[in-house]
């Protein structure tokens, strides 16, 4: 009997790590990757980006990922685990700016520059905590912001008048207040007749989105434009905006510019979204690391352009950043 | 009235309270071997260590969940209870200013009271342990939210930080914690009253009220004893973490009942073991361990737990059937 269980099992054990042998070069230096989760478009984008940076740097790397975005010490542990391969490089995507840390202290002390993807970590604890960071790259949310803000202005012209909505994302998210404040202050600058009515979470959702943009669309019927803090609340407004009858009177900006806000802005619902390139981040951060292991020095923080995607840009299909949308 | 103690024992054989169900030792080895044959990075003593530390938040909340579920109970708030004590914890010390003594009283106190009133529900209010539990598993995490505002209280008392990183003798804190606590555990489950009558409960209810075993007393006992454990793993946590993080622990439950059930606890009572939780809880480390180190997706990940789950307690049915034969 034991002897027949064991052969179950190892049957078993087999057949569920039979595919992820790793088949590489003995000592060839090899990149650690750890992202979020896959099973979210951006990282899926961003995932195809290393992959190809990888390809072209012809350096060797493995990726980890955990089940989710709120797996943080799973994530640390396979953090752990993945020193025990003792990569050249250690890219990773924190879930939040505390929780690799010590992981990433010990990878300094073995040696392994720390490369920080999409602006998880915030520099000043992590030198608290020993890490060095060697460069953050990442989209800046402050820009994409002032993006959107330029691009209504120069729709509405800078002497329009009339209420503005901004949906922040989830209440004391960076990401979220990063997007909605550049907005907010670049637009106070480019068109002073255009005034913020509210400013408000919607934690992500679309469905919250949506109602807000009900409620503020009752309270001031001079609204002229939502700017949302990502796609997917901007396409809950727009759902909300066409519902009440006002579809193409006010203008809606999202950011990301995924996939469902790609096919919106074409069937000529969204009016436009700040598109994030994560292709190009993972691109970039490859290459990048692979200069910092040859000896260069980076600047502490790279930022990778955004792109206002809209019907006219997306049907003109000239911008060279499109080649990038994923 | 008869010794309640004497016949509480569910061992048919002396030596049989050490002995963990030979299959999950099997799954172990087994997987043990095959990691170590495919994966080169697999048999180091880091390595090892990493594994240890990885499972130990989830191997102290199993204990807790073995107590519970020896007793024919289940406890769904452990991974809530969790999050919350490690909030509660970081808050005491960062907000409060109170000195990091009281950071840990924090944590156990938390979790042992989240805990008794689990207990009370259950066993004086009649209110189905599901339900109870379920009930808590909301309003624990909606508590931890609302006290920090859904944001973590980050940076703690270098003492606390200690307890989660630092490396005693090279060996993870956490670790020292999870195999000393599982030690007591062990101990408290098999050789004492305690432990006795919490398995005599699973095994037989009514027969436990006739022995005289004061039933209700002794589930407000364990639910507590559940809950504090749940404050350990959260003190755990929020130190390895440096942050009281009120998302922490998410779903942790389920991760904690299934190393219970993996380590042979039967999961209707009556039949529990400290040891076995602690390979169950060490079978799911070393699986996540080794598909990481295979760099195997996430997604697999959790298929492999899900199937060794179910091959485990296969097995165990197998051999249980056959020897009643």
């Amino acid at each position: 009997m034991t002897r027949r269980m064991l052969a179950a099992c190892a049957a078993a054990a087999l057949l569920a790590f039979g595919h992820g042998a790793p088949a590489r070069a003995a000592d060839a230096p090899v990149y650690g990757v750890l992202l979020k989760t896959l099973s979210n478009p951006f990282w899926g984008a961003m995932e195809k980006g290393i992959r190809d940076g990888a390809k072209e740097a012809g350096v060797e790397y493995f990726m980890q990922a955990v089940e989710s975005d709120q797996a943080a010490e799973p994530q640390l542990n396979t953090c752990n685990t993945m020193l025990e391969r003792k990569p050249a490089v250690m890219i990773t995507a924190a879930i939040n700016s505390t929780i690799l840390l010590p992981c990433l202290k010990r990878a300094n002390e073995m040696g392994m520059p720390v490369v920080d993807l999409d602006a998880n970590l915030d520099h000043a604890i992590a030198a608290k905590a020993g890490v060095k960071i060697a460069f953050t790259i990442g989209s800046d949310n402050v820009a994409a912001g002032k993006q959107g803000a330029n691009w209504l202005v120069q729709k509405l012209g800078a002497g329009a008048k009339g209420s503005v909505l901004v949906i922040e994302g989830l209440a004391g998210n960076i990401t979220g207040q990063k997007r909605a404040s550049g907005f907010r202050d670049e637009l106070a600058k480019a068109a002073p007749g255009l005034k913020i009515a509210a400013s408000l979470p919607g934690d992500w959702d679309r469905q919250k989105a949506a109602n807000i943009a009900n409620d503020i669309m009752t309270r001031n019927p001079d609204l002229v434009a939502i700017f949302c803090a990502n796609d997917t609340m901007a396409l809950g407004a727009v759902e909300s905006v066409f519902a009440a009858g006002k579809g193409g009177k006010i203008t809606i900006i999202g950011v990301d510019g995924n996939s469902d806000a790609v096919k919106s802005i074409k069937a000529g619902r969204l009016d436009a979204s700040v598109a994030q390139l994560p292709y190009l981040v993972g691109k970039e951060a490859v290459e990048k690391a692979k200069e910092v292991l040859a000896g260069k020095q980076q600047s502490e923080y790279t930022y990778v352009p955004t792109l206002v995607l809209t019907k006219q840009v997306l049907t003109e299909n000239k911008d060279p950043l499109l080649q990038y949308m994923r | 009235m008869p010794d309640a103690a004497a016949i509480a024992a569910p061992v048919r054989r002396p030596g049989m309270r050490f002995v963990v169900r030979l299959e999950s030792l099997a799954v172990l080895a087994v997987l043990v071997i095959v990691l170590a044959v495919l994966s080169p990075y697999f048999l180091s003593v880091s390595n090892f260590l990493n594994i240890l530390l990885a499972t130990s938040v989830i191997g102290v909340l199993a204990y807790g969940a073995t107590f519970v579920i020896a007793a024919a109970g289940i406890d769904l708030s452990l991974g809530s209870v969790l999050g919350l004590s490690g909030v509660v914890g970081a808050l005491s010390v960062n907000e409060l200013g109170l000195p990091w003594p009281f950071g840990i009283l924090a944590c156990l106190a938390t979790g042992a009271l989240c805990g008794t009133v689990n207990g009370l529900l259950n066993a004086r209010a009649g209110i189905p342990a599901f339900i109870v539990t379920l009930g808590m598993l909301g309003v624990a995490r909606g508590l931890g939210l609302v006290l920090t505002n859904g944001v973590p209280v980050y940076g703690l008392d270098p003492v606390l930080v200690y307890i989660g990183q630092g490396r005693p003798a090279g060996v993870p804190f956490p670790v020292i914690v999870f195999l000393l606590t599982g030690g007591v555990a062990h101990f408290v489950l098999a050789y004492t009253r305690f432990g006795k009558y919490a398995l005599v409960i699973g095994d037989n209810e009514g027969a436990a009220r006739a022995m005289g075993v004061r039933v209700q007393r002794q589930r407000v006992a364990l639910y507590a004893l559940s809950g504090m454990m749940a404050g350990l793993a959260g003190l755990l946590f929020m130190a390895r973490t440096n942050a009281g993080d009120p998302t922490g622990g998410l779903n942790y439950e389920l991760t904690a009942i299934t190393a219970t059930i993996l380590g042979g606890t039967n999961l209707f009572g009556g039949r529990a073991t400290i040891f076995g939780t602690l390979i169950g809880a060490l079978i799911m480390g070393v699986l996540q361990n080794g598909l990481n180190l295979l760099a195997v997706s996430s997604f697999y990940q959790q298929m492999a737990i899900g199937a060794v789950l179910v091959l485990a307690v296969w097995l165990d049915q197998v051999n249980r059937t056959r020897a009643r034969r």
